[in-house]
């Protein structure tokens, strides 16, 4: 990688970027900023000055790793810029991911997210991993999100009488103790900045566990699938036993059960099941075996809106 | 892997996992929707990856990009069951508000 000088034994020359006392008063201003931007009975106006809160913490936080890296014994290169331009984008769209009222908004600010750590993965040499992301990331889960989002559209959530704030229902709008969780959050944060500049251990050096002199010829996806093949065996035939499970278990949890009319199947039914039928489809009788496809579960409801052509 | 990360370089992408992280945790508390409580965890999965492929980077083996192809794998599965559940309680209660569980604490 590297936007500094690719070696194994560089020096630990720079000390710790910044104190503890900086990293607390940033994240004191970023939490105050993350609780005024949460979605909330505000105007836009102090949502406004939230932002202007995280922006400068992160500006003088940016300014204080910048100058760090600088100030050490290799010189930053261009993936320099790349990393910060990334992250930035990275950051900042998943904060809108949790301060934007809009569900759909969230989801999209998501995929900007997996795309610019996907940019991130690039610079650290991972270039399947990356397209992984994107693929399965944005391309597989997110669709189904937006989907489950889209389908659930709250109609009657947004009537008078309801808590609405601003054509959005009030589970949307107002979001649920900001400040207990951006104090809880932002000690993490500050905890975790404490140690990863502060209290890192400056002789761990980087071992060539899987040191590999002909990369660039085998290249880094060749490589990654033959150590997957190598070591974790096993593992990928368990990883891909668990999502056939879990797509089972998808179909279980979320279909429709279907209660058939029969004679006195009614009665039984309901005695059956533990739960209230509810929501369920009332079909009538039983219909008969039939080649055709569309016909299966279909035909026989009572309730036009179920018939999947309701043209014909 | 040509050429490992120098220990600078690994720190800032800690802080960018670690920072991602702590964004993702805030919403899963604060937000009360629930597609958005199992989005904020899918950021919070996007935080610990971007921390395993850099030590993977660091330490120059594959390691990292392996737990992460099984993180994937797990985001997968979780989204999938999950979001089933979530079509399951809208049913119930045309509602997607955590709150209207909220006899479910006991």
């Amino acid at each position: 990688m590297t936007f500094l000088a690719a070696s194994n034994d560089v020096a630990w020359t720079a000390g710790p970027p910044f104190g503890p006392l900086l990293v607390i008063i940033l994240c004191v201003v970023a939490g105050l900023g993350t609780v005024l931007l949460l979605p909330g009975r505000r105007d836009t106006n102090w949502r406004a000055l939230g932002g202007t809160f995280i922006f400068i913490a992160a500006a003088v936080f940016a300014a204080f790793l910048i100058r760090w890296a600088l100030g050490s014994a290799a010189k930053p290169g261009l993936s320099y810029i790349y990393f910060w331009i990334f992250s930035l984008i990275a950051l900042a769209a998943s904060l809108r991911v949790i301060t934007h009222p809009k569900p759909v908004y969230s989801a999209l600010y998501f995929v900007l997210t997996v795309f610019a750590s996907a940019g991130l993965f690039v610079l650290m040499w991972a270039e399947f991993m990356a397209a992984a992301l994107v693929l399965i990331y944005a391309g597989a889960i997110l669709v189904t999100y937006v989907f489950v989002i889209m389908l659930a559209a709250e109609a009657g959530a947004t009537g008078p009488g309801s808590g609405a704030v601003g054509g959005l229902p009030e589970h949307d709008a107002v979001s649920r103790s900001p400040r207990m969780a951006c104090l809880i959050g932002f000690t993490l944060m500050g905890m975790l900045m404490f140690l990863i500049f502060d209290r890192a251990p400056p002789g761990i050096a980087p071992n060539n566990l899987g040191g590999s002199g002909d990369a660039i010829a085998v290249g880094h996806t060749q490589q990654l699938g033959k150590f997957l093949f190598d070591y974790h065996f096993v593992n990928i035939q368990m990883a891909g036993l668990l999502l056939t499970i879990a797509m089972i278990g998808a179909i279980m949890i979320a279909r429709k059960r279907i209660v058939h009319l029969g004679a006195d199947a009614e009665e039984i039914a309901i005695a059956e099941s533990p739960i209230e039928i509810k929501n369920e489809i009332i079909l009538g009788k039983p219909t008969p075996i039939d080649d055709d496809p569309h016909a299966i579960p279909v035909v026989g409801t009572m309730n036009p809106r179920h018939k999947a052509y309701p043209e014909n | 892997m040509t050429s490992t990360l120098d220990p600078i370089a690994l720190q800032h992408y800690l802080a960018v996992g670690g920072i991602m992280f702590v964004i993702g945790l805030i919403g899963f508390m604060t937000r009360r929707n629930l597609i958005l409580m199992f989005l904020c965890t899918e950021l919070m999965f996007q935080g610990v990856v971007i921390n395993l492929v850099a030590f993977g980077a660091y330490h120059d083996n594959f390691a990292g990009q392996a737990f992460t192809i099984f993180v994937l794998v797990i985001a997968a599965a979780e989204a999938s069951l999950a979001l089933g559940l979530i079509v399951l309680l809208y049913r119930h209660k045309a509602t997607l508000d955590a709150d209207a569980w909220r006899e479910l604490k006991g």
